[in-house]
C-alpha cells in the first residue's frame, strides 16, 4: 500500500476529530482503516487519546461549589439593590431639577415686580436671585449623588453606591 | 448537518437569551443556578489551565463576579459558555502572569517566552490525582508537559464540545491556530499513549 495513503488516512484521522470531514472522506477513511492493521492501531490510539481526557474528572466539594453560590448571589443582590438605589435617586434628582427650574420660573415674575417697586437695578436682584434661590436649590437637588463621595463611604466596584 | 445547526440554534437562543436578560436584572435566584450548573466545568476548565485545585477554586468564584460586573457585555445572540469560558481564561492568564512574575522575584527559573508555562508536572498535580491506572498516569505526565494553551483546546473540544469558532471565540485566535493546537495537544497525547503501548 501506498506510504501516502497511510499519511491521508493520519491526518484524515485527526481531522475527524478535530474539524470533521467530508462524507467521501469518510468513506475511504473507513475502508481504509479495515484493510490497513497499522491505521487501524492509529485510530484506536486517537480514540483512546479523546478518551483518555475523561478519566481526570475533578472531585467536586460541595461546601465551596456552595459557598461560591452564596457570594455571587449575595453579590447579585447587592448590586441589584444598589441600582435600584442608584435609578431612584437619578429620578429623584432629575424631578428636583426640574421642580427648581419650574419653581423658578413661578417666582421669576413676583420677585421682578417686587423689585420694581423696591427700586432694585435689575442686575442686581437677577444675581440674588440665582446666588439666593437658583444655586442653592440645584446644590440641594444634587447633594443626594455625591453625598457618599462627600462622605467618603465605601462604593462598590462598580463605583455604585452600595 | 445544516438542520441539526439551525435546530440548536432555534433550542440555544431562548436559553442564552434569558441568561443575558437574567444577569442584566440581576436575578440573584437564577445566577445562583447558574453558578450551580456550570461550578464543575467552569472549575475543570480553570483547573487544565492553572494546573492548581485551590487556585481554580478561587478563580472561579472571581470568573462569577467579573461575570455580574460585566453582565451589560452579553447580549445573549451567542451562546452563553464561550463567553464564560473567554472570562475565566482572561483571569487564568492574569493569575499565571502573577505566578510567574512572583517566581521571578523570588529567584526562580522563568519560563518560556509566552510567559504562561507551568512548572512540570509532580505528583500534587490535579491530573496525577485523578489518574488511577498506568494509561491514564502516562495521559496526566504527557497533559502536565502540554503548555496549558493546548490543554485548553482539547478541554474545549473534546469534554465542553464547543466548535472551532467557539473555542476561537474564547482563545482570542483564528481558527486555524485553534485547530493547530488541537492536533498538537492530540499528538502528544497520542505519542504518550503510544509509547506506553510501545513499552509494554
Amino acid at each position: 500500500m501506498p506510504l501516502e495513503n497511510h499519511e491521508k488516512a493520519r491526518s484524515l484521522l485527526q481531522r475527524s476529530l478535530v474539524e470533521g470531514i467530508s462524507p467521501e472522506d469518510r468513506r475511504w477513511l473507513d475502508a481504509h482503516v479495515a484493510q490497513c492493521a497499522e491505521c487501524s492501531r492509529y485510530a484506536d490510539l486517537s480514540a483512546r487519546a479523546v478518551r483518555a481526557l475523561d478519566w481526570f474528572a475533578i472531585e467536586l466539594d460541595p461546601a465551596a461549589a456552595l459557598r461560591v453560590e452564596n457570594v455571587v448571589r449575595s453579590r447579585a443582590a447587592r448590586m441589584r439593590s444598589a441600582e435600584a438605589q442608584a435609578k431612584s435617586l437619578w429620578i429623584g434628582t432629575a424631578v428636583a431639577i426640574f421642580l427648581t427650574f419650574a419653581g423658578s420660573a413661578v417666582t421669576w415674575r413676583p420677585l421682578a415686580w417686587l423689585a420694581g417697586q423696591w427700586n432694585l437695578p435689575s442686575r442686581v436682584w437677577q444675581i440674588a436671585f440665582v446666588a439666593f434661590w437658583l444655586l442653592p436649590s440645584l446644590l440641594l437637588a444634587l447633594l443626594p449623588l455625591f453625598r457618599r463621595r462627600l462622605l467618603g463611604e465605601d462604593s462598590d466596584r462598580d463605583g455604585q453606591i452600595v | 448537518m445544516v438542520a441539526v445547526v439551525t435546530a440548536f440554534s432555534q433550542v440555544a437562543e431562548p436559553e442564552s437569551q434569558s441568561i443575558a436578560r437574567a444577569l442584566r436584572r440581576r436575578d440573584s435566584e437564577f445566577i445562583g443556578r447558574m453558578v450551580s450548573r456550570y461550578h464543575y466545568r467552569l472549575l475543570r476548565y480553570l483547573v487544565y489551565w492553572t494546573s492548581r485545585r485551590e487556585q481554580a477554586e478561587d478563580l472561579v468564584q472571581e470568573t462569577w463576579l467579573r461575570v455580574l460586573e460585566h453582565a451589560g457585555q452579553y447580549n445573549g445572540r451567542l451562546r452563553f459558555e464561550p463567553w464564560l469560558f473567554s472570562i475565566a481564561r482572561n483571569l487564568a492568564i492574569d493569575h499565571l502572569r502573577k505566578r510567574e512574575t512572583a517566581t521571578a522575584r523570588h529567584g526562580m527559573r522563568q519560563e518560556d517566552e509566552a510567559g504562561l508555562n507551568l512548572p512540570a508536572p509532580d505528583c500534587e498535580s490535579p491530573f496525577f490525582a485523578a489518574a488511577r491506572s498506568e494509561d491514564a498516569k502516562r495521559i496526566a505526565a504527557a497533559l502536565g508537559a502540554l503548555e496549558p494553551i493546548y490543554r485548553e483546546a482539547l478541554l474545549l473540544r473534546f469534554q465542553e464540545e464547543l466548535s472551532l469558532a467557539e473555542i476561537a471565540q474564547v482563545a482570542g485566535a483564528p481558527i486555524s491556530t485553534v485547530s493547530s493546537r488541537i492536533h498538537r495537544g492530540l499528538s502528544m497525547l497520542e505519542a504518550a499513549l503510544g509509547g506506553g503501548a510501545d513499552a509494554a
